[in-house]
């Protein structure tokens, strides 16, 4: 079975925000308004963290893509009462829309903060809706939703695997924010595989993950900034 | 007691008319009255032939104008066919009307809104290809005996449900992880 992971390259990332749009374009993620935005409710399975460090004019920008780390110890799974989200074999963390019941305790689990609530009936301005993908469910109201890897993405290309007699290649399964980054910081792949790509830059010593003290074995790195 | 006789017979009626109702309120009305008996079992055309994607993509596609019109056109209409009994005539002339709204949208140029009856919810990924190519399962399995219908498709073969699913995949020993399935 591989193990799903993805390696972000903080060196390469320029905060352009174009992994976000994917994400936010190809898993049909609601739109929230400018006042409910504000209260905390703005929906992002892919969210890029902004940081600024020292005092004008010398200041520094930072940028970090935060997708769901897809932990190897979940917090978010042991509150689920009714089995709505999970650790599969493969190592993605599943979001199981009908069997949730919105009770939001995952979310408030989730040491990152990756998960969001549907508190309304999703709407789309304009034609947009028309521009949905089939793909990926529309999530209903009262549902808690977050980055699934692409799960639709996956599913899709084993079939296709399988049709081509073939196992299934990293290079077959590639999550749209990784598959837009411009500057190729986003790598995605089997890290169960020593020899896989992401398995590489993950030995690589400036890899490091975020709540690794908290164990929770996160399946999302990061490669730091080189000064 | 009169009155209980004469009540006997019209409660019984009501009660046929309501499971009448009750039975068909989950059917759909086809725009055609499309008979598959005719298709496969008579002209023995092939399932693949109009649902033409079953074997390739997740969609088998329901046939439209385009494809119709590979073997129809306005001219059958003036086919003079031998009627030797009323139930022939009334018959053709069934067809002729069936076949007089085919052509009607075939002339604007209007697509039949046939409406699908077989769906999955959309947070669920089902695909044709999966199980026709790959697994190698025959239309009958799923859908039925579909050669046999004379009349439109208006309700699914049998109850649809996750659980319909899930009980093949446990025979014939294929995932059941949620994520197989769900998206
Ligand atoms: C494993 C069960 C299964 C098999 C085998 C199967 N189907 Fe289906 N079929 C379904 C299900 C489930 C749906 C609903 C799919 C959806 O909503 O996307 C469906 C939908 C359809 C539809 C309508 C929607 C569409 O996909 O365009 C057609 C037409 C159809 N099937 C024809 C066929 C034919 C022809 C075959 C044989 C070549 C076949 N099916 C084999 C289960 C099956
Ligand atoms: C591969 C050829 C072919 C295709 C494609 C085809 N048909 Fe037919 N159809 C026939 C033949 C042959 C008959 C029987 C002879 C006749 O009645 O003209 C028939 C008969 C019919 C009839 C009369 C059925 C009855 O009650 O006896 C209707 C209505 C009809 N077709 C509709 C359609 C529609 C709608 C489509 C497109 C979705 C379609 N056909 C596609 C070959 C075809
Ligand atoms: C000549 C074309 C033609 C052929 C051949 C044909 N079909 Fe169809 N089929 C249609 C049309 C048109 C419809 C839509 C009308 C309806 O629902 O009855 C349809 C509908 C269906 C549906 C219901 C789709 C849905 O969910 O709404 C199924 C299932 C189906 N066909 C299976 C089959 C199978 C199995 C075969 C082979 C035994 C077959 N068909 C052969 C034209 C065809
Ligand atoms: C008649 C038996 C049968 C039914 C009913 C059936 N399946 Fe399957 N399904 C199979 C078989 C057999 C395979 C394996 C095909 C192969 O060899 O690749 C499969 C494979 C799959 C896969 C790929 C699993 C994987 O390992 O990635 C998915 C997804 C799937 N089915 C979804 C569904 C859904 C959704 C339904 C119900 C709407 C359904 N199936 C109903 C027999 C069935
Ligand atoms: C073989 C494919 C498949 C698998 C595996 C699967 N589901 Fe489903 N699930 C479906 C389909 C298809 C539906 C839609 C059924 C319908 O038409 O209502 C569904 C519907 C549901 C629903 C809505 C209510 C219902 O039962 O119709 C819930 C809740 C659900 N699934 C939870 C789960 C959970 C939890 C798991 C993992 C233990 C799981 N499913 C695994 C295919 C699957």
């Amino acid at each position: 079975m591989p193990k799903w992971g993805m390696i972000i390259d903080l060196n390469k990332c320029t905060g352009c925000g174009d992994c976000v749009t994917a994400c936010k374009v190809e898993n049909n993620i609601a739109v929230v308004g400018q006042e409910e935005s504000a209260n905390g409710r703005t929906m992002l399975w892919m969210d890029i963290i902004t940081t600024y460090e020292g005092e004008f004019p010398n200041v520094k920008v930072r940028h970090m893509p935060r997708p769901c780390f897809h932990c190897e110890h979940p917090p978010c799974t042991k509150v689920c009462p009714v089995g709505a989200t999970y650790l599969n074999d493969e190592g993605i963390v599943a979001q199981i829309y009908p069997q949730c019941i919105g009770c939001r305790y995952c979310q408030v689990a989730c040491p990152i903060t990756v998960k969001t609530f549907n508190w309304y009936t999703p709407e789309w301005p304009g034609r947009m809706a028309e521009a949905c993908n089939p793909d990926v469910a529309v999530r209903p109201m009262g549902v808690v939703e977050k980055c699934t890897f692409c799960i639709h993405r996956l599913q899709k290309a084993k079939e296709q695997a399988a049709v081509e007699k073939r196992e299934l290649r990293d290079e077959d399964y590639v999550p749209a924010c990784a598959e837009s980054c411009p500057t190729r910081a986003i790598s995605f792949g089997d890290m169960g595989n020593p020899t896989s790509k992401v398995s590489q830059l993950k030995r690589n010593p400036r890899a490091f993950a975020v709540g690794e003290d908290l164990g929770i074995e996160p399946k999302v790195y990061y490669l730091s900034e080189v000064e | 007691m009169k009155k209980l006789i004469l009540f006997g017979p019209v409660f019984l009626i009501i009660v046929i008319l309501a499971v009448w109702f009750i039975d068909g309120m989950g059917d759909v009305v086809q725009p055609i009255q499309y008979n598959h008996f005719v298709h496969v079992q008579e002209e023995e055309i092939e399932c693949l032939e109009c649902h033409q994607y079953a074997e390739d993509y997740a969609r088998a596609s329901i046939p439209n104008i385009d494809e119709c019109a590979d073997c129809h056109d306005e001219s059958e209409l003036e086919d003079e066919e031998e009627m030797t009994s009323d139930e022939d005539i009334i018959r053709q002339e069934m067809k002729r009307q069936e076949k007089k709204i085919l052509f009607a949208y075939m002339a604007q140029n209007k697509k039949i809104p046939w409406r699908q009856v077989n769906n999955v919810p959309n947070y669920a990924y089902f695909s044709h290809r999966r199980h026709v190519k790959l697994g190698g399962i025959e239309c009958v399995e799923c859908h039925g005996d579909t050669g046999k219908q004379t009349t439109p498709i208006v309700r699914p073969h049998e109850t649809r449900s996750m659980a319909w699913c899930m009980d093949c995949h446990e025979k014939e020993n294929v995932s059941n992880d949620c994520y197989a399935c769900h998206h």
